[in-house]
Formats: structure tokens, C-alpha cells, sequence
């Protein structure tokens, strides 16, 4: 889970400029994993092995997989599953830096040790109790059957929670999760996602917990239901939203897109697909989560060529 | 620095007064704020600020047709993105629309001070 991408990363470092990083992306469409890049990302070589293997193959034509292999550096079991594996953005970008000779494959792997270890703070530095926690909420919580796009509902759930304990509070119960065709509303925001994984998704409670929400979140005592109450609830989905989509970009390379959220009172939400509401009890109230898919892609799939095999 | 005037656009009242209150305490207090990418293009050619934050996702006008319209009236434009949307996709098309840098949301102090550093220091 990365909350940052990559890029903007080398960026912020100023490792690179923004003129190498279009052109780095500009050709990133174009460009094959290599198989190099892959064992380095699954942890099985290190920069400097993978370094010297590719030393090897200017003394030898033989394939990267084979020499490695020959080298003591990889298993045959180890070069199969590479073969089958997908490489996040982030890793092949870093190839293309290292190809240009922007960075060493030394630099590139210390960099991404660097920006995991800032900015996978959920998941790898998030304390084992709360990733226990999240895991078990998870693995209780009752979801329909006919759920579609499962994998992709239980990373936006993960997230949700892990969102919720982080900026809410770890103080809290969700329910089990209802199908509805509609859901009655309180006070709601609501946002929409498009891609090749659509959704519907919003938040909904009474206004008076609202309230409590909102102090939680901005941290700051609020008395009455305002606009910053308001604002509060919409940050809050927006900023989920918008991670979420972060993480689909950095893992699966799906990009979706935000719609500004809206604010809805007393109504009813509906889509053309089943709404999904999941209630989560919090010790100052009620907040409901309403999910709704309204469309749903089989992620790309990896074409599956390795440049240098 | 109470002549340096900086643009804050963000659709939500919550994250332009968060990011204010992070700027004011580095010692600036002249903004001009802006709700959607239109009005933030129709006040920065009144004003013409020191520093614009925008964000991606807003009604109207989202923020990357915003700093397309922007640095096509101003060149110089020195513009920062904030966005809790900091996808490849994102982030591509606002540096090719020429933003100088893009803060992931939710932002630190420390990101922020350092972007007020790198634009006004030695001026």
C-alpha cells in the first residue's frame, strides 16, 4: 500500500527532474519488465547479484533466469514464479531510471527501501496489533455472496478500516453488511469513482454525530453541525477515496477517477446496482458506509513479456 | 512577507482552512481563496498571487484544466498541487501542465513549509 507514488518521491528527493520523470513516464507504456527488476522487487536477488548476472550475459548468451540460476542466485522454482508475477509502476519506472543511467541499480534499491519504509506506514509500520485487528474484522465481518469484485471490495474495506483508526479512532464495531436496492439517508456525502472499477460510495449519520465525527477528524472541538461539520465528512470520504485509488494505480495500474462528493439530506440513495451498507459503531454513534458497484472490469493483465528472459 | 499573496483552491472549506493555518504559521497571512478551478483562474488574473495551491478533484473546474488555463495567461504561474489523488496519471498531467511540485493529502506542516521554503527563500 502506497500512499505516494513513486515519482512524485524522486521528485520531492530531488533525485530526479521533472523533465527526466515525463520522459521516464512518457516511455514507461512502451517498456518490458525485466526479469532483473523482478527478482530484485520479489526480494529473491539483491541489486548487486542482479548486477552481476547481467555482467555474466555480455560473457555469455544465455538467459538471464538460467545464468542466475547457474550462479546459485535464484532456485528453478524461483524463475517460474517470476515468470508469472506482475511489476508494480513503481519498479518498472525505477528500471527506466536505471536503463537511462539516472540511477545505479544500488541507488534505485536503497530508494525504494526508503520510500516503503516513509510511506507504507499502514501496512509495514503500522503496529502488528493494528493490522491483527484489521485482519480480524475483516475475516468476522459477514459480506453478501453475490458480492461482485470481491478482492477489490475487501482492499477498499482494509483500507476503510485502517483509515478509520487512523483518523477516527480505533474505537469501533462494523456490522455485518446488508444488500439493499436503496438506502434511506440522514445527512449524507457521496462520491462517485469511475473507472474499470466503478462505485458509488458514501457516508451517512445523524447530525448530532456528525458532530463527534468531525472533532475526531480535524481534531478540534466543534459545538454545532456547520459547514466545517459538513466539510469534515466529505474530506474524510474524499481522502479515502483518493488513496484507495492511489493504491489501484500503484498495484493493479487501474486508474480511476474522483467526482467532487455531494451532499445529500434526507433522501435516498440508489444506484442501477445493489447498495452495500455497512453500519460501524463508533462509542459516540452510528456511521454508515453505503457501497454500490456500478461497474466492474477484470483488472489489465500483465501481457506478460519479459524484455531481457 | 505581507506583500507575497498566495491562491488556496480547494473545494472543501475544511482543507483550505487546514492548509491556511499551516501557511500562517510560517509567517504569511495574504490569501485569496477559491472553491473550484474556475473561480481560481478568474481571481489569480485580478490578483496574479505569489503561489497557487490547487487541488485535482473539484467541481466545475478540476484543478489540472484550471493549470492548464492558468499558465496560459501566466508562464510564470508557480503552481502546487495538493491532492489526495496522487496517481501516476494525476501527477503526470499536472507536471505536463506545468506544476512546480504535488503534495499528497493528507498533507504534513514539514511538506508544506518546505514548498513556502523553495519558492520565497533568497528573495
Amino acid at each position: 500500500m502506497h500512499t505516494q507514488f513513486f515519482g512524485n518521491f524522486l521528485l520531492n528527493k530531488g533525485v530526479i527532474t521533472p523533465e527526466q520523470l515525463i520522459e521516464a513516464l512518457k516511455i514507461q507504456s512502451t517498456t518490458h519488465k525485466k526479469f532483473g527488476t523482478l527478482a530484485i522487487h520479489s526480494g529473491y536477488m539483491s541489486a548487486s547479484e542482479v548486477a552481476d548476472v547481467y555482467i555474466t550475459q555480455t560473457h555469455y548468451d544465455k538467459r538471464f533466469g538460467e545464468l542466475a540460476t547457474e550462479l546459485g542466485y535464484l532456485t528453478p522454482d524461483q524463475v517460474d514464479k517470476l515468470l508469472t508475477i506482475q511489476l508494480p509502476n513503481y519498479m518498472l519506472l525505477g528500471q527506466i531510471l536505471v536503463d537511462k543511467k539516472i540511477l545505479t541499480h544500488i541507488e534505485l534499491e536503497n530508494l525504494i527501501t526508503e520510500y516503503k519504509s516513509e510511506y507504507e506506514i499502514y501496512e509495514l509500520n503500522m503496529m502488528e496489533e493494528q493490522k491483527n485487528m484489521v485482519d480480524k474484522l475483516l475475516s468476522s465481518l459477514y459480506l453478501p455472496e453475490e458480492l461482485p469484485d470481491t478482492q477489490n471490495i475487501i482492499s477498499y474495506l482494509t483500507l476503510l478500516f485502517n483509515n478509520l483508526v487512523r483518523f477516527i479512532g480505533e474505537d469501533f464495531t462494523p456490522l455485518n453488511v446488508m444488500t439493499l436496492p436503496e438506502v434511506p439517508t440522514n445527512f449524507c456525502v457521496s462520491q462517485v469513482v469511475d473507472g474499470s472499477f466503478s462505485f458509488m460510495s458514501a457516508l451517512d449519520m445523524e447530525p448530532e454525530i456528525a458532530i463527534s465525527f468531525a472533532s475526531r477528524y480535524v481534531d478540534e472541538e466543534f459545538e454545532k453541525f456547520d459547514e466545517y461539520v459538513s466539510a469534515s465528512m466529505e474530506d474524510f470520504l474524499n481522502l479515502h477515496n483518493g488513496l484507495f485509488s492511489v493504491n489501484m494505480s500503484n498495484d493493479y495500474t487501474m486508474e480511476l477517477h474522483l467526482q467532487p462528493p455531494a451532499v445529500h439530506e434526507n433522501t435516498i440513495l440508489a444506484t442501477d446496482s445493489p447498495c452495500y451498507l455497512l453500519p460501524v459503531i463508533y462509542s459516540f454513534g452510528t456511521i454508515n458506509f453505503v457501497f454500490s458497484v456500478t461497474r466492474s472490469e477484470p483488472p489489465q493483465q500483465d501481457d506478460g513479456e519479459i524484455s531481457d528472459l | 512577507m505581507e506583500n507575497i499573496k498566495i491562491l488556496i483552491c480547494d473545494d472543501s472549506v475544511l482543507a483550505r482552512k487546514q492548509l491556511k493555518d499551516i501557511i500562517k504559521k510560517c509567517g504569511y497571512d495574504n490569501f485569496i481563496e477559491a472553491s473550484n478551478g474556475q473561480e481560481a483562474f478568474d481571481l489569480y488574473k485580478e490578483e496574479k498571487p505569489d503561489l497557487s495551491f490547487l487541488d485535482i478533484v473539484m467541481p466545475v473546474k478540476d484543478g489540472v484544466e484550471a493549470i492548464r488555463d492558468i499558465r496560459g495567461f501566466d508562464p510564470k504561474a508557480y503552481i502546487v498541487v495538493v491532492s489526495s489523488v496522487g496517481t501516476q496519471t494525476q501527477l503526470k498531467n499536472a507536471i505536463l501542465e506545468g506544476a512546480r511540485d504535488f503534495v499528497q493529502k493528507p498533507f504534513s506542516s514539514s511538506a508544506i513549509a518546505e514548498i513556502l521554503k523553495g519558492r520565497f527563500e533568497g528573495r
